[in-house]
């Protein structure tokens, strides 16, 4: 069944199809804003009925427990790198030597000390910097949870449209006394286009979310006009291609079973070129936001997942900022 | 009876008081666990943890060999590698408060074969531009350093909450918690509603208090305490040998820095240097034997060993026999002598190592000698470190290195875990722990136990195979140098 012509050929049209563009398509589209609650039913139903195993490490959502491993990273070593080390009008005495030029250049020791001295600088700084953090479909918490254990957040916000998936995060939070006790990481019941104009965010995620939802350019809007000056929006992906549909759903639902089968729609897949093009061809957009970081991953079975440097190939992460 | 008194009183103690919450609860206190300590302390990602150390023994021994160490020798000498030392030095700081005129390195190991003594190689530091292949160091040494490295994080730490505590003279009473079972067996219990119990485990301590462990450690050697509430299995068997431990004085200083070790059927015997005149000497052998070594007479035992160096296992159960009708029978020492007068004198200055003069009084002990590999080192909140998670054969003398580096992985993946906001009592934080140590553990304790099984026969056919494999090594430098590698864990 799976692999008979008449799937493949539905397949094939699904990646070539422009109604999946959703919206990314720079020329269509903003005349599906109507609903605003955008996750359609059928998303809804499913992961309500996950949100019982949704923190087993080992269970139906282990992939998606690996995959949190590298969103952390991916998200640490930006906010991390893009620190501004000195602040404007600090003298060069009191400022982190940076040199000009790649200081690969310089002699190994000389190098490690100016890397050092930077890396003291950047953890200096990240102390200093108390985030507020807002996620965007955070199901049973497993991003929320970890931003809220870094000591450079100062709260985090999950929200998520399934109240059964958001029960199941409430719960786990009071599993460790850390979060339980401050007031760091909360959890609403609503929609990104809920959330008041007036709360910015020093950071916003929208991870494995956008191929979710019915209209992910009418959110991914609403969430960068939520971003601070100086803040970002992660988020994570599938492009939508023929390894994407080998991978994510064949491989992944069908034959090994590593999600649970209706997790993924092909035609509702984002290229990440759609996003980027999206960004760049308005130009209130593209003066205001710039695409810093665009990586590709996939998942390596008894080892996790890895980044490659194919960004348009399968899954991606993507790190939008706001410019200063 | 008693188990069951001693859990009403455990209940009855958590009910009391409520539990204590603390990161990590490392129990013991040997060197992995005081390294665990104080690398976590050291490395500025873990440094917030609250951790807590308990330890059954008193450390008043190691405090004292630090204010006021012995005139001799202590019986338990490890060798150290030089990444263990790289590891001691920049990572858990621990290296500045060793006592460094009782640290002895050598770079060169002649092994040589009882049945054949042309059958010799020599592992030399110096074929890869190292100095050191690895340096010999009391127990007590790195133990009372460490103690010293934790107590100085401990007054530049501001935090009360943050400074570790250590436990001595307290014994684990019981341990509980959630049903732990290694990863594949855990049934998920799904949390529910009204339901305020963590699943961190709870450890009962003698003195009355009671830990809740985000992570739990076990570097309580052996007959871990931690590995058995985890249900993680150890596989592995007793030798049915045992190794005789000693202090003892060469005839005169050894200026060469070389350690010696012979293969004899009943299992290797080594000479390891110390400082001046000094050597410690690890004698692997049979039960019987190992009796023998610690009953006969100190004046005996110098000669017994300069014998076994270089003397013929047949003349070697004759003096045994001997001693066996009487340990302190004079007769055999001058068997031995008339014997070694005969041994090829163009042997004796290179070929073997110098002569004992004596043995330091009571320095002697015996301990059985096995192998053992846990499964797994990690569990839910559960890690094993050191002897809890591997006991090796003491002949490469890699049984402390596997600790340290055990102790390197967990930090690591701690490390990661904390950048990563996760849970480090958390199968996936702990998983790449059991990922990068356990294989090269599991090969390390695979080749000692092959070398031990290889010479402890003086079956002809074999004997011939070993003593051509050799000095067929001994002939081919890249690839001693591949060894030579290994041992000093580059």
């Amino acid at each position: 069944m799976l692999f008979s012509g008449r799937h493949n050929k539905r397949v094939i049209h699904s990646i070539r199809c422009s109604r999946s563009f959703r919206g990314f398509s720079t020329t269509r589209r903003a005349a599906h804003l109507a609903n605003s609650s955008n996750s359609s039913d059928e998303e809804l139903h499913h992961f309500s009925s996950l949100a019982s195993s949704w923190w087993d490490v080992n269970g139906p959502q282990r992939i998606l427990h690996k995959m949190n491993l590298l969103r952390m990273d991916f998200i640490y070593s930006n906010v991390r790198k893009h620190l501004v080390l000195n602040s404007p009008g600090i003298s060069e005495e009191e400022g982190v030597y940076i040199p000009p030029y790649n200081p690969d250049l310089l002699p190994l020791e000389i190098r490690n000390q100016i890397l050092e001295e930077q890396e003291a600088k950047r953890d200096e700084i990240l102390l200093e910097n108390k985030l507020n953090v807002l996620d965007v479909g955070c199901g049973g918490g497993i991003l929320s949870e970890s931003l809220a254990r870094l000591n450079f957040i100062e709260n985090v916000k999950g929200i998520d449209l399934s109240p059964d998936v958001l029960k199941a995060a409430e719960l786990h939070k009071t599993k460790d006394p850390l979060l339980n006790s401050s007031k760091k990481l909360t959890y609403e019941l609503m929609g990104i286009e809920s959330v008041p104009k007036s709360d910015e965010y020093d950071i916003i995620t929208m991870f494995e979310m956008l191929e979710h939802v019915n209209y992910p350019a009418q959110i991914l809007d609403e969430a960068l006009s939520r971003v601070k000056v100086g803040g970002w929006v992660f988020l994570s992906t599938i492009n939508r291609d023929f390894i994407s549909w080998f991978t994510t759903i064949l491989m992944g639902e069908h034959v090994l079973r590593i999600v649970p089968v209706g997790t993924h729609s092909l035609d509702k897949y984002i290229n990440s070129t759609e996003i980027i093009d999206w960004l760049n061809n308005n130009k209130d957009r593209s003066s205001r936001f710039s695409v810093l970081d665009v990586k590709g991953c996939v998942y390596l079975p008894a080892y996790g997942w890895k980044f490659t440097d194919c960004s348009n190939v399968g899954n991606y992460m993507m790190a939008i900022r706001r410019d200063i | 009876m008693f188990r069951s008194l001693s859990r009403q009183l455990a209940t009855k103690a958590s009910i009391n008081t409520p539990s204590k919450l603390q990161d990590v609860v490392i129990i013991g206190g040997g060197p992995a666990g005081l390294s665990l300590l104080a690398a976590l302390k050291s490395s500025n990602k873990t440094k917030h943890l609250k951790c807590t150390l308990v330890e059954g023994a008193s450390l008043d021994p190691i405090r004292n060999f630090g204010v006021n160490p012995p005139p001799e020798y202590t019986n338990r000498v490890v060798s150290l590698t030089p990444k263990t030392i790289e590891y001691m030095r920049d990572k858990i700081g621990n290296w500045n408060f060793i006592n460094q005129e009782r640290v002895n390195f050598y770079d060169t190991i002649v092994a040589y074969d009882s049945q054949d003594n042309e059958a010799r190689i020599k592992f030399d530091a110096s074929t890869i531009g190292d100095s050191v292949l690895a340096a010999m160091c009391e127990n007590l040494n790195i133990q009372s350093s460490l103690l010293e490295r934790i107590e100085e994080l401990n007054l530049n730490t501001m935090d009360p909450e943050q400074k570790s505590i250590l436990y001595d003279n307290t014994k684990v009473v019981e341990i509980t918690g959630p049903e732990v079972a290694a990863e594949h067996e855990l049934p998920y219990i799904d949390p529910k509603e009204g339901e305020p119990d963590l699943d961190w485990p709870t450890v009962t301590l003698s003195n009355g208090e009671s830990l809740q462990a985000r992570l739990l450690v076990g570097a309580d050697g052996f007959n871990s305490s931690v590995r058995k509430f985890s249900h993680i299995a150890s596989r592995g068997w007793f030798y049915n040998r045992f190794g005789v431990v000693a202090t003892v004085k060469l005839q005169y200083e050894d200026y060469r820095s070389l350690a010696w070790q012979r293969f004899l059927t009943t299992g290797p015997l080594a000479i390891l240097p110390l400082t001046d005149n000094n050597a410690t000497i690890v004698w692997s052998s049979t039960p019987e034997l190992s009796e023998l070594l610690v009953s006969v007479d100190d004046a005996i035992f110098p000669h017994l060993v300069n014998a076994a160096m270089a003397l013929e296992e047949t003349d070697l159960s004759y003096i045994y026999s001997l001693l066996k009708k009487n340990p302190s029978d004079m007769n055999a020492v001058e068997e031995i002598k008339w014997r070694m007068s005969r041994v090829d004198s163009s042997l004796v200055d290179e070929g073997y190592p110098l002569p004992l003069e004596s043995v330091v009084p009571r320095s002697r002990a015996r301990f059985p000698l096995k192998m053992a590999h846990a499964d797994t080192y990690t569990a839910p909140r559960v890690a094993l470190i050191g002897d809890a998670a591997h006991s090796i054969h003491p002949l490469a003398g890699q049984g402390l290195n596997m600790g340290q580096s055990d102790v390197a992985s967990l930090v690591s993946a701690l490390e990661d875990g904390v950048t990563r906001g996760l849970d480090i009592g958390s199968t996936l934080v702990l998983e790449q722990y059991t990922a990068n140590a356990w294989p090269s553990n599991h090969v390390m304790l695979g080749i000692c136990d092959k070398m031990h099984k290889i010479f402890s026969t003086d079956w002809p056919p074999i004997v011939f195979f070993r003593g051509f494999g050799i000095k067929s090594l001994n002939m081919l430098g890249s690839f001693k140098d591949v060894i030579v590698r290994a041992l000093s864990g580059r």
